[in-house]
């Protein structure tokens, strides 16, 4: 099995991202994360609210994203100043050296 | 001279908790939004004031603009611009005696007169001896660090100009298509990118299950050249651009819990292969028995960087107010692991005002190759850096923010926050001087962010 991904991606990607040829580490927050969202998708089926409970739902203040500019600028100060970066979307724009 | 703060470059809007929310309100706010005809374009502005204590400055306007096609398209793109000043670590440790730094500014003819006055930050230019037969040579800056002072980099000033352009587009009643490309540029790094998302929604506009690629391709030209890492600090041109490619993947899942609670969960996988290493720091070698510096190294980070993060938002409506809680875990194959819990209360005070206070907490551990300093009667590792945010520390965010509705389609609110970053400034172990040395001085930063949205 010995990088068998090899046999799937081209040869140049593969050069660019070494990363993708090497042996996948399977990790313990990745099973977690796939075990909650396997859960969640089994319990959603009984949450949720009808279509004419959707009014505070609509709110401004209830969208995860309500106001991007002021968590673009959180996320970029933070990928600035720390050294973990994403979770929430991706941080595009460079190198936040300083 | 550079000193990319970036402070804050566009965030491409591919994040799925955006995507997945405006699905999952789709249904019913798409019937509302058609009574009262809504407005089509809303614009998104907001002005920065970033002041850290005796380092960074920046100010940054922002205008994001969104234009509903029709029901099912949606265009969108932003400008960024900003600038920054002020005053970065070296890397380099504090010393009991006088220390010079020296980095290469530019290239000049041969026999160009120096002007002293166009290095910045109180530093001194001097010629480096040009090779022989050379047409053109290398000025460079020397700086003093006074004796018991960090040293930081005091000569940057920086600007940065970045914009993004995106595109939702329904497919059917339940799925959902977004893309888009960034842009971003300043005098030593440019960085592109694309993204493309897809969101499905199941039970009745309650379940959204989303995914979403980005690919970002970065240049970085440093003044002075790339320096070769763990080579001694000189006034020397150094080596060529260097690239950084990376790509990003993140899935998820957004559940409405109830009518009054919404929630989500994503997962994020980047690899980054490239250069990562910052140009302008410097690991300092010190004296095994004195702890003085004996020589300046720029620094060394992998080429090859594996990121992962657990992502979960939970926004609760109380009636009038809103509890906004997030947590995320991190962690990547540099030996980083974090953890990062925000929580907002939006108190409602009237339909018009609303007042927000915002606590954030962060910690994370080292980097493995991170070392405070390395000592000279040991082998040199493969990588190494002393860039503080590569170390152990803990950060608290304390904020708060007033908005105002202007009227149905307005607001205008401000806010303000202060982050302090506390880390281990008296490592165990220091050696000889570096025991009365702070090594990991506080970062204190004050925002101020003011924002205003209108739709016509």
């Amino acid at each position: 099995m010995k990088n068998s991904s090899k046999r799937y991606l081209p040869k140049r990607f593969t050069e660019v991202f070494p990363g993708l040829a090497a042996r996948p580490k399977v990790r313990l927050l990745g099973v977690l994360i796939w075990a909650i969202v396997a859960a969640d998708c089994v319990a959603c089926s009984t949450l949720g609210a009808k279509p004419w409970e959707h009014d505070l739902l609509a709110e401004r203040a209830m969208q995860l994203d309500a106001y991007p500019i002021e968590t673009s600028m959180d996320d970029h100060i933070y990928f600035s100043k720390e050294a973990s970066s994403g979770g929430r979307s991706f941080a595009g724009g460079g190198c936040g050296c300083n | 001279m550079q000193l990319k703060p970036k402070l804050v470059a566009n965030r491409v809007r591919g994040g799925l908790a955006a995507a997945a929310a405006g699905l999952l309100a789709s249904g019913h706010a798409k019937a509302q939004e058609a009574a009262a005809e809504a407005p089509a374009t809303t614009v998104d502005s907001a002005l920065l004031v970033y002041h850290e204590v005796n380092r960074v400055q920046a100010v940054e306007p922002v205008v994001n603009v969104s234009h509903k096609i029709d029901e099912d398209s949606t265009f969108d793109f932003g400008i960024t611009a900003d600038s920054l000043t002020g005053a970065t670590p070296l890397g380099a440790v504090s010393s009991t005696l006088p220390q010079s730094y020296v980095r290469p500014y530019k290239v000049v003819p041969l026999g160009t007169p120096v002007t002293v006055t166009s290095a910045s930050g109180g530093s001194t230019v001097v010629t480096v001896p040009p090779a022989t037969g050379a047409k053109t040579e290398t000025l460079a800056a020397t700086t003093i660090v006074p004796p018991n002072t960090y040293p930081l980099d005091h000569g940057f000033s920086d600007r940065r100009v970045a914009g993004h352009l995106g595109w939702d587009q329904a497919l059917t009643q339940n799925v959902k298509l977004d893309g888009g490309i960034a842009y971003s540029k300043e005098h030593d790094y440019r960085s592109e990118s694309a993204h493309m998302g897809l969101s499905q929604d199941f039970n009745g506009h309650n379940t959204t299950l989303s995914g979403a690629v980005n690919y970002e391709s970065d240049l970085s030209f440093p003044i002075g050249g790339t320096p070769t890492p763990l080579t001694q600090m000189n006034g020397d041109w150094k080596g060529p651009d260097a690239t950084l490619h990376e790509i990003d993947a993140l899935v998820g899942v957004t559940q409405v819990m109830s009518r009054r609670w919404l929630s989500t969960l994503s997962f994020s996988y980047s690899i980054a292969h490239g250069y990562q290493t910052d140009p302008y720091k410097l690991i300092s070698v010190v004296d095994a028995v004195t702890g003085q510096p004996t020589e300046q190294l720029y620094e060394s980070r992998p080429n090859l960087r594996r990121k992962e993060s657990v992502f979960s938002d939970n926004k609760v409506h109380l009636g009038r107010d809103v509890i906004s809680a997030s947590l995320r875990a991190y962690e990547d194959d540099w030996g980083i692991k974090s953890l990062t819990a925000d929580l907002r209360y939006r108190w409602q005070m009237s339909p018009v005002f609303y007042l927000e206070p915002h606590l954030r907490y962060y910690t994370q551990g080292a980097a493995n190759f991170f070392h405070y300093y390395l000592v000279s009667d040991q082998a040199i590792p493969q990588y190494a850096s002393s860039d503080t945010r590569l170390a152990k520390f803990h950060a608290p965010t304390y904020g708060g923010k007033f908005g105002v509705a202007l009227n149905e389609t307005s607001e205008l609110n401000l806010r303000v926050e202060y982050y302090v970053q506390h880390g281990n400034g008296s490592p165990a172990g220091a050696i000889g001087q570096l025991q009365q040395q702070n090594l990991f001085p506080d970062l204190k930063a004050y925002t101020l962010l003011l924002g205003y949205t209108f739709a016509f």
